[in-house]
C-alpha cells in the first residue's frame, strides 16, 4: 500500500526581514538577524526547507520592571537594574535578538525623557552585539516623542521600532523610513485588520520588507486560539499569493503570559495549579511554542528557562527528519 | 514617423482663431491658449469625463480613455485632460450638458410608465360602476340591499357583494339622493379570497363622469423615507410622486429603537400614529396636486420592511429583534382603511404585501417584483441600499435572500450635513487632485444646503481618490488646503464654504461621517459577498447586478465601485431602479396578476440568516477598508492613476 | 468531494412542500452541505440523489472510541487541517503512562493522583482521560499485576501496550466488557493482534515508521475485520510529528486516503529530557493526534495542557469573546471613571487600547453579551439596562471607586434613563458613540 505524500506547492512566498546591520552595513551590530523567507506551512520541510529558523527575542527593560513577576525579578537579578547588564545576561541566556522595552516613566516617577531613552538604548548597543528591537511604553504621545529620538540617535542601526497601531503608525513609521530601521506593525487579533495596517504603512512607502507584522496573541488560557488561527490564516494567505499578508510575524508570548495569574501569582491559588515556577514556565513556553508551530517567526519571550526549551524545540522543528 | 519638433494647428470651434502648438500639448492647454474654457472638475487626472472633446478631423493621442465607450472614441471623442496634439487637428467642445448625458456610469431611475399591454380592466380588482336602480313601490317591496345586489347582477354582472354594517346604514340615503341612480366602487376579487364574494367600498348617489379617476395608492413605509405614489386605477398611471422622512425617525433612527421603544409604554400607539401621520400628510400633498381629495382614495398597497409594517399594524413586534428572530405575520390578509386608521375612504381595501422574514420584508418581496429578478435567466443580483440593506441572489430557478444592518447613512441620515435627495442635496462631487478643491452638482441646480446619498458616495470616493482620506478612511490633516481642518467631531473636510450654501453654514463632512459610511457600505458589501458564498457561487457568475434604494435618483456605479460598494464588474452589468419598493408596491396595485407574484416571490425565496456564524463579519471588517482590505477584488480601482 | 448548497438544491425535488420543516427546498439544501441536518427528513427525494449525497457524507477520519464504566474517550471524525476552517471535534485524549516494572504500590500512588486531579477553568472542571499501562516486564504476570493495581484506583479507559500477543491476552482478559485501546500491531504480530482485536472489541494501534507501513497494516487488519484502528507513526521528535501527523491528515483529507484515517496516537514521554515532554505534548494537541500518552504527572503540567486543549477545540465559529469582569487600565484608583462596554473582543479592544494609549486610568466593566458588538447586542437584547446592573454589582465595582458614576456607549444612550432606575445610587453618563472619542470625553467630561 503506497501513500503518495500530499505537496502543497503555493505561490507566493514570505518576505524577509532582516534586523540588525553590521558594520559595513552602516551599523554596528556583529552580524544581522533574518526572518521570513518561507515557501511552505511551517515546518514542512518535505515540501521545501526553510531557509530562516524562528528567532528567540528576550524583552529587556530600561529601568527595573516593579510590576513584573517575581519569579522574573529574581531570575534576572541585579542585572534587571541596568539595561546593559541585563542586555549582556539575556544575550548569554541564549536570545537571538534583543527587545527593550521602554517605560512610561523614570526612576524618579517623571515621564520617560528622550533624553533617557536615547541613552538607554545606546547602553544595550554597546553591551551587546545583537540586532535590536526598541519599544515604546505604548501610549501614542510617548511612543511617538522617544521613538523619533531612538531612531534619529541609531540611524543606520536598522532596529525595529514598535509598536506601529492603526491609530498611530505615521510618526514611528516616518522616523523609521528616515533613518533606516524597520517597525512593527500591531493589530489586534484579526486577519484583515493585520493587513489593513500593513498596507496603510506601506502606503507611505515603507517597503514591505523592514515590516514585522503582530497579529497579537492571548496567552494559554486567555484566548492563544485566537492569535494561533489568526496567524494560520495570515500564512495561509502570504503563501496563496496576498503581497500584504506576506511579512514575518513577531509575537509577545512573554508579555503575554507572564501578566496572567497562573505565572504572575504564587500564593492563594488553587492547588491543582501545582509548582509556581515550573507552571509559569510551562506557561511561556507552551504559549511560545504553539505560536510558532502557526507561524510566529520571533517570539519574544521573558524567562531565561522558557528560552533554553524553545531554542531546543526550535532546533528540533527544523531538524530535517530522516523519515521524509 | 512623428515629428516631435513639428508645430500644429489646432482649431477649436468656439475659439475666435486657431493655435500652433508642437506635438505632445494637451488639448487643455492648446484649449486654454485658445481662450477656450474646459471645465476639468477632477483636476485633470481623467477620472470624471467632464473635459470630452470631439476631434473632428485630424489625429490626437489618447493617454486613457476611462470613462469614454468605444462608440464614443469611433465617435470622435477625446478627454481633453488625457489626450496630446500629433498632427493638425479641427476640435468642437460639446456644452457640459451633452457631456452629462454621455456618461456611461451615471445611472438614473428610470421612469414610471405604466407596463407595455396593460389593460385595466382586466388587471384591476376595483371596478366602479353605475347603476340603474327600479325605484321601490307598493308591489316591489324588496329591500335596499337585496335590490342593490339585483341590479348589480343584472346591469354589472357582479352576482354577490359584502358590506360592512356603517355602509348599511348608508346605502338608503345614497339611492334616495341620487333618486335611484348610483355610483358603487367595489373590490372584486381579493388576493386572499379568490372567488369570494365583491366587497362593497363606496356607493354614491348620482352616476360619476366617466373621466373622473378612480383614486388608489402604493406606499412605500422605509424605515427612514416614506414614499408614495397616487395613481389613476382606471389607467394604471401614477399621478404624483411624493416622499418625506418617516416622523417616527424622532423616536428612534433605526427599526431596533423602534421595536424597543414600541414595547414600552403608549409606544406602539405613539410610533403607529406618527407613520400614520406622515402617510397622512403625504396624501394630502400628493391630492393637492391633482385636485383630489384623500377621501377619494379607494385602495392601498402597502410596501415596507417587516417591523414598518408591524408597527403600522400595530402588531408587536418585539419578536423580530430577538433570537430567533421571527415575525407576527409574514403575509397579512387585505384591510380596511377603516382598521387601519389611513386618512382615505374608510371602506378603502389596505393590501400589505407580504415579507420573507424578520429582516427580509415586503419591501425586498416587492423589490423583486419590480426588478424581474425573479425571472431572469442568469445570475443575477439585487440590492437594495436602505437603512437595512437588504439583498437577493437568483435566477428563475431560485432565489436567496439575506438583509444587513448598513445604518441610515445613504438616505442622508446620521450624517451631520446629510439629507434626502431632494432640492438642495449635493448629488455628485469631484475632488480637484492637485488643490483639493471641490466641484459640485446640486440637485435643482441652486445653492446647497446638504448631501444627499449619492452626493456621499461620490465625495468618499473623491476624497479617497486624491488623498483627502486614507484607505483606512482616516482624513489626512496635514494637506495644504483650508478645507481639510479640526472640527468639533476630529478631522473635517469642507464641501461648500458658508457663503456658498443655501443656509449660510459650511457643508462639512466628518471623520465620524466618513466612518458610518464605510461601515455602511462595507455591511452591503459583505451582505452580498458572504449570500453568494453561502450557495457557493462566485461573485464572477453574476451576470445582472440591480441596485435600488433611495440616495438619490441616480447613482454613479464607477464611485460607488470606488469606494467599494458595489462589486467592482463591467458598468454594463449595473441598473438602477431607485425605490423599487413603492415601483413593486405601484404593480401590485394596478395587476392582479403581479399581486399574485409576489405572493409566489415570497414562498420561494430563501432567506439567509448572516449572523449565524463569523463569516459575516469576517467579510464586513475585510470590507472596512477603501476600497476593500483585498484590493485584488478591485481590479479597476487600483488602475486609477 | 462535499456539495455545495446550490448542487444538492439540484438533486433535491424543489417544490418547496416544507415537508422537511424547512422553508424552501433551497434552505433544506444548505442546511445538509453545512451538516445540519439529515436527508432522511426529505420524505421525497429520490434514490438517485440518495446515493450521490450519503457518498459524499461520509467521514474521512475514522471516530475511534475507547469505553469503560461509563467513561468514554473519542477520537477521530474530523474535518479539517486548521481549526478556523470549521473547528477540531474531537478532543484528544490524555494518558498516563504506567510500566509493569514498577510496584503495585508505586502504581496506585501514581494512579490516584492523576486519576483524582481536577482543575477548574473557566468554570469548567477539567480532567484526564485515562491511563497506559505498558509490559516493560515481557511477563503477563507483572502486566497483569500492574493492571488490576490502575484498576483498584481508577475505572478510566485504558491503553494496554504491549507487541507480544501473548502478554496482551493476558492484559485483555482483565478488562472484558471495556473497549481499550492495544499498542500495538506490527508488521510481525498484527494478525495476532487482529484476532485479539476482535476478539475483545478492542480498539487497535498499528505501528509502523513510515506512512506506507502503517497504510499496509492497517489495510489488512480491515479485510480481518479490524474496523477500530489507531496509528502510530512512532515519531519521537517535534518536527518528525509534525510533518508525518500532517501528512497523515492531508492524505485523509485532500485525498480521502482510507488507510490513513484513522486517529492519531503520540507519545511524547518518549522525549529525552521531562522538559520537553510538555512542549511535545502541546505539539500533539494542536497537530492531530487522538491519544495522548504522557509519562509524567504533575499538576504544573497537566494544567496548562488541559487549558491548552480547551482552547484549540474552541469552536471558532463563535465570535470571540473576552471574559466578562472589571479590568483595569493604566492602575485606576477610587477617583478613576468607570466604562462599559460588551464582551466581542474586538469591541473590548478598541475601547481598551483607546484609553490605554490615552494613558488616563479607568475601570472597564465588562458585560457578558455572548461576544456581541454594542450595537448589535442591544439590538438583540443581550446589552440592556438590567445586564449592565447585574454586572457592576456581581462585579462589585461600587467597592472600586469613591464616585458612583458609569459611562454608557453612546451608541445606547437610549439605555440611560432605565439604567437609572436599575442602579439608583449611580450617576449614569451617556459617552461618545466612538471609542476613538474616550480619551477626550474624560479629560472634559468627567
Amino acid at each position: 500500500m503506497s501513500a503518495e505524500i500530499p505537496k502543497d506547492s503555493w505561490s507566493g512566498t514570505v518576505r524577509t526581514v532582516t534586523l540588525g546591520a553590521t558594520p559595513a552595513e552602516g551599523g554596528t551590530r556583529s552580524h544581522v538577524v533574518t526572518v521570513g523567507g518561507q515557501k511552505t506551512l511551517p515546518f514542512m520541510h518535505f515540501e521545501q526547507v526553510a531557509p530562516n529558523r524562528p528567532v528567540v527575542a528576550v524583552e529587556i527593560k530600561d529601568r527595573c520592571p516593579e510590576d513584573w513577576s517575581p519569579l522574573l525579578l529574581e531570575v534576572w537579578g541585579d542585572a534587571a537594574i541596568s539595561p546593559a547588564a541585563w542586555a549582556k545576561q539575556a544575550e548569554a541566556a541564549g536570545a537571538h535578538v534583543l527587545v527593550l522595552a521602554l517605560s512610561l516613566t523614570g526612576d524618579d516617577g517623571k515621564p520617560t525623557t528622550p533624553q533617557a531613552a536615547v541613552a538607554a538604548t545606546k547602553a544595550v548597543l554597546e553591551a551587546s552585539g545583537l540586532p535590536l528591537l526598541v519599544f515604546g511604553p505604548g501610549q501614542a504621545e510617548a511612543d511617538n516623542e522617544l521613538l523619533v529620538a531612538v531612531a534619529e540617535a541609531t540611524k543606520g542601526e536598522r532596529i525595529a521600532l514598535g509598536i506601529c497601531e492603526d491609530k498611530n503608525y505615521r510618526t514611528i513609521v516616518a522616523a523609521a523610513l528616515a533613518n533606516g530601521h524597520c517597525v512593527t506593525a500591531r493589530s489586534p487579533m484579526d486577519v484583515n485588520l493585520a493587513k489593513q495596517l500593513n498596507i496603510l504603512i506601506h502606503d507611505m512607502g515603507l517597503p514591505l520588507d523592514r515590516i514585522l507584522m503582530d497579529p497579537t496573541t492571548g496567552a494559554l488560557g486567555y484566548g492563544i486560539e485566537y492569535g494561533y488561527s489568526v496567524m494560520e490564516r495570515l500564512r495561509l494567505a502570504a503563501l496563496q499569493g496576498d503581497a500584504m499578508t506576506q511579512l514575518p510575524m513577531i509575537v509577545t508570548p512573554g508579555f503575554e503570559a507572564w501578566k496572567t495569574k497562573e505565572s504572575k501569582v504564587g500564593r492563594d491559588v488553587p492547588e491543582a495549579w501545582g509548582d509556581w515556577r515550573e507552571r509559569a514556565i510551562t506557561w511561556e513556553t507552551l504559549t511560545a511554542v504553539t505560536l510558532i508551530e502557526s507561524g510566529a517567526d520571533i517570539v519574544v519571550l521573558r524567562h531565561p528557562e522558557s528560552v533554553r526549551r524553545v531554542r531546543q524545540a526550535i532546533d528540533d522543528l527544523m531538524t530535517v527528519p530522516e523519515t521524509v | 514617423m512623428v515629428n516631435h519638433m513639428a508645430e500644429h494647428t489646432v482649431t477649436f470651434d468656439t475659439a475666435p482663431q486657431p493655435i500652433h502648438v508642437p506635438t505632445g500639448t494637451l488639448l487643455v492647454e492648446a484649449a486654454r491658449l485658445a481662450g477656450v474654457d474646459i471645465h476639468q472638475p477632477c483636476g485633470g487626472q481623467g477620472r470624471c469625463g467632464r473635459c470630452a472633446v470631439v476631434v473632428r478631423e485630424g489625429t490626437v493621442r489618447r493617454r486613457s480613455t476611462l470613462r469614454l465607450s468605444g462608440e464614443d472614441v469611433a465617435n470622435g471623442y477625446a478627454l481633453a485632460c488625457q489626450s496630446v496634439v500629433e498632427g493638425n487637428a479641427f476640435i468642437t467642445v460639446p456644452p457640459q450638458e451633452a457631456i452629462e448625458r454621455r456618461l456611461t456610469t451615471d445611472l438614473t431611475a428610470a421612469a414610471v410608465a405604466v407596463p407595455a399591454g396593460y389593460n385595466p380592466t382586466q388587471a384591476q380588482t376595483v371596478q366602479r360602476v353605475r347603476l340603474s336602480l327600479p325605484p321601490p313601490s307598493m308591489d316591489d317591496q324588496r329591500d335596499d340591499w337585496s335590490r342593490l345586489q339585483t341590479t348589480l347582477r343584472q346591469q354589472a354582472g357582479i352576482e354577490l357583494i359584502r358590506a360592512s354594517l356603517a355602509q348599511f346604514q348608508q346605502i338608503g340615503r345614497a339611492l334616495r339622493e341620487g333618486n335611484w341612480r348610483v355610483t358603487a366602487v367595489l373590490d372584486a376579487d381579493a388576493w386572499d379570497c379568490p372567488g369570494c364574494p365583491a366587497r362593497l367600498i363606496d356607493l354614491q348617489a348620482g352616476h360619476c363622469p366617466e373621466d373622473t379617476p378612480l383614486w388608489g395608492v402604493a406606499v412605500d413605509i422605509g424605515t427612514t423615507t416614506v414614499t408614495l405614489w397616487l395613481v389613476d386605477l382606471l389607467t394604471g398611471q401614477a399621478r404624483a410622486q411624493v416622499a418625506e422622512y418617516n416622523r417616527q425617525i424622532t423616536r428612534g433612527e433605526d427599526v431596533i429603537s423602534r421595536i424597543i421603544y414600541a414595547g414600552k409604554n403608549n409606544g406602539a400607539v405613539e410610533l403607529r400614529d406618527l407613520v400614520l401621520e406622515t402617510i397622512n400628510g403625504l396624501l394630502e400633498t400628493a391630492c393637492k396636486r391633482v385636485q383630489a381629495q384623500p377621501a377619494d382614495v379607494v385602495k392601498a398597497t402597502i410596501s415596507g420592511n417587516s417591523t414598518m409594517i408591524h408597527l403600522l399594524l400595530k402588531v408587536p413586534a418585539e419578536s423580530i429583534r430577538l433570537s430567533p428572530f421571527v415575525t407576527a405575520v409574514n403575509d397579512i390578509p387585505t384591510l380596511t382603511a377603516r382598521e387601519v386608521g389611513l386618512n382615505i375612504h374608510p371602506e378603502a381595501t389596505i393590501d400589505c404585501l407580504p415579507g420573507v422574514a424578520s429582516y427580509v420584508g415586503a419591501d425586498i418581496t416587492a423589490g423583486v417584483l419590480a426588478s424581474g429578478l425573479e425571472d431572469s435567466d442568469g445570475i443575477t443580483l439585487f440590492i437594495d441600499v436602505g437603512t437595512n440593506g437588504e439583498i437577493v441572489l437568483g435566477s428563475r430557478d431560485w432565489l436567496v435572500t439575506c438583509a444587513c444592518s448598513a445604518g441610515p447613512a445613504f438616505e442622508g441620515s446620521g450624517v451631520v450635513n446629510g439629507m434626502r435627495a431632494t432640492k438642495g442635496a449635493i448629488e455628485e462631487v469631484w475632488v480637484n487632485g492637485a488643490t483639493f478643491e471641490p466641484t459640485y452638482r446640486v440637485v435643482g441646480g441652486g445653492k446647497p444646503r446638504g448631501l444627499c446619498g449619492s452626493g456621499l458616495i461620490a465625495l468618499l470616493a473623491e476624497m479617497s481618490l486624491t488623498g483627502v482620506v486614507d484607505k483606512g478612511g482616516n482624513i489626512n490633516t496635514v494637506l495644504p488646503t483650508p478645507r481639510v481642518r479640526l472640527g468639533e467631531h476630529g478631522p473635517e473636510y469642507v464641501v461648500a464654504w458658508a457663503d456658498e450654501t443655501a443656509h449660510g453654514h459650511d457643508i462639512t463632512i466628518t471623520r465620524v461621517d466618513v466612518d458610518n459610511l464605510v461601515r455602511a457600505k462595507a455591511a452591503i458589501y459583505a451582505g452580498f459577498t458572504v449570500l453568494a458564498e453561502r450557495v457557493g457561487l462566485p461573485l464572477e457568475t453574476v451576470e445582472r447586478v440591480l441596485v435600488g434604494g433611495s440616495f438619490g435618483k441616480y447613482i454613479n456605479v464607477e464611485k460607488a465601485v470606488e469606494i467599494g460598494l458595489l462589486p467592482d464588474k463591467p458598468w454594463d452589468c449595473f441598473h438602477f431602479l431607485g425605490n423599487t419598493s413603492v415601483r413593486g408596491a405601484y404593480l401590485a396595485l394596478i395587476d392582479r396578476e403581479a399581486r399574485a407574484r409576489v405572493k409566489a416571490i415570497a414562498a420561494r425565496m430563501t432567506y439567509i440568516e448572516l449572523s449565524a456564524d463569523n463569516t459575516f463579519y469576517e467579510a464586513f471588517t475585510s470590507a472596512l477598508f477603501l476600497p476593500h482590505t483585498d484590493l485584488s477584488r478591485f481590479p479597476s480601482v487600483q488602475a486609477v492613476p | 468531494m462535499a456539495l455545495s448548497g446550490i448542487q444538492i438544491y439540484k438533486l433535491l425535488p424543489q417544490t418547496n412542500c416544507k415537508d422537511c420543516g424547512f422553508p424552501t427546498c433551497l434552505a433544506f439544501a444548505m442546511k445538509l452541505a453545512a451538516k445540519q441536518v439529515e436527508l432522511a427528513a426529505c420524505p421525497h427525494v429520490g434514490d438517485d440523489a440518495k446515493a450521490q449525497l450519503s457518498e459524499a457524507s461520509e467521514p474521512p477520519v475514522r471516530l475511534v472510541s475507547l469505553k469503560s464504566n461509563g467513561y468514554e474517550v473519542k477520537a477521530g471524525n474530523e474535518v479539517v487541517l486548521f481549526r478556523h476552517e470549521k473547528t477540531f471535534y474531537n478532543k484528544p485524549g490524555l494518558f498516563i503512562r504506567l510500566r509493569d516494572t514498577e510496584s503495585p504500590d508505586e502504581i496506585k500512588t501514581r494512579v490516584a493522583a492523576a486519576d483524582g486531579y481536577k482543575v477548574i477553568y473557566v468554570g469548567r472542571e477539567l480532567a484526564l482521560d485515562g491511563f497506559a499501562v505498558e509490559a516493560a516486564s515481557r511477563t503477563p504476570a507483572a502486566f497483569s499485576a500492574a493492571i488490576n493495581a490502575v484498576r483498584q484506583i481508577s475505572h478510566r479507559p485504558l491503553i494496554l501496550i504491549s507487541r507480544d500477543p501473548a502478554i496482551m491476552a493476558a492484559g485483555l482478559r482483565l478488562v472484558d466488557g471495556e473497549r481499550p485501546l492495544m499498542v500495538g500491531a506490527d508488521a510481525a504480530n498484527w494478525q495476532a493482534m487482529g484476532d485479539l482485536a476482535k476478539q475483545h472489541g478492542a480498539a487497535l494501534a498499528v505501528t509502523a515508521d513510515t506512512l506506507d507501513g502503517l497504510a499496509d497494516l492497517t489495510v489488512k487488519l480491515k479485510d480481518l475485520g479490524v474496523q477500530d484502528l489507531v496509528l502510530d507513526p512512532t515519531a519521537q521528535r517535534l518536527g518528525a510529528s509534525l510533518a508525518l501527523n500532517t501528512q497523515i491528515r492531508r492524505l485523509a483529507l485532500r485525498k480521502n486516503f482510507r488507510p490513513l484515517g484513522y486517529p492519531v496516537i503520540a507519545f511524547p514521554g518518549d522525549a529525552d529530557e521531562p522538559a520537553q515532554e510538555s512542549i511535545l505534548a502541546a505539539h500533539a494537541i494542536a497537530k492531530y493526534a487522538g491519544f495522548i500518552v504522557l509519562d509524567h504527572f504533575a499538576p504544573e503540567t497537566a494544567y496548562p495542557l488541559l487549558v491548552l486543549r480547551e482552547n484549540i477545540f474552541t469552536d471558532p465559529q463563535k465570535p470571540i469573546q473576552v471574559q466578562p469582569g472589571v479590568y483595569e487600565i493604566n492602575n485606576p484608583n477610587a477617583d478613576s471613571p468607570v466604562l462599559v462596554t460588551t464582551n466581542f473582543s474586538i469591541t473590548y479592544f478598541s475601547v481598551a487600547n483607546e484609553v490605554e494609549s490615552s494613558g488616563l486610568p479607568a475601570w472597564l466593566v465588562v458585560t457578558d453579551a455572548e461576544g456581541m458588538s454594542v450595537l448589535t447586542a442591544w439590538a438583540a437584547g443581550k446589552f440592556d439596562a438590567e445586564r449592565i446592573a447585574k454586572a457592576i454589582k456581581t462585579f462589585n465595582v461600587a467597592d472600586k471607586v469613591s464616585v458612583k458614576r458609569v459611562v454608557l456607549p453612546g451608541h445606547v444612550a437610549v439605555l440611560s434613563g432605565e439604567l437609572e432606575n436599575e442602579l439608583p445610587d449611580w450617576e449614569i453618563r451617556v459617552g461618545p458613540r466612538e471609542a476613538v472619542d474616550l480619551p477626550a470625553f474624560i479629560k472634559q467630561s468627567l
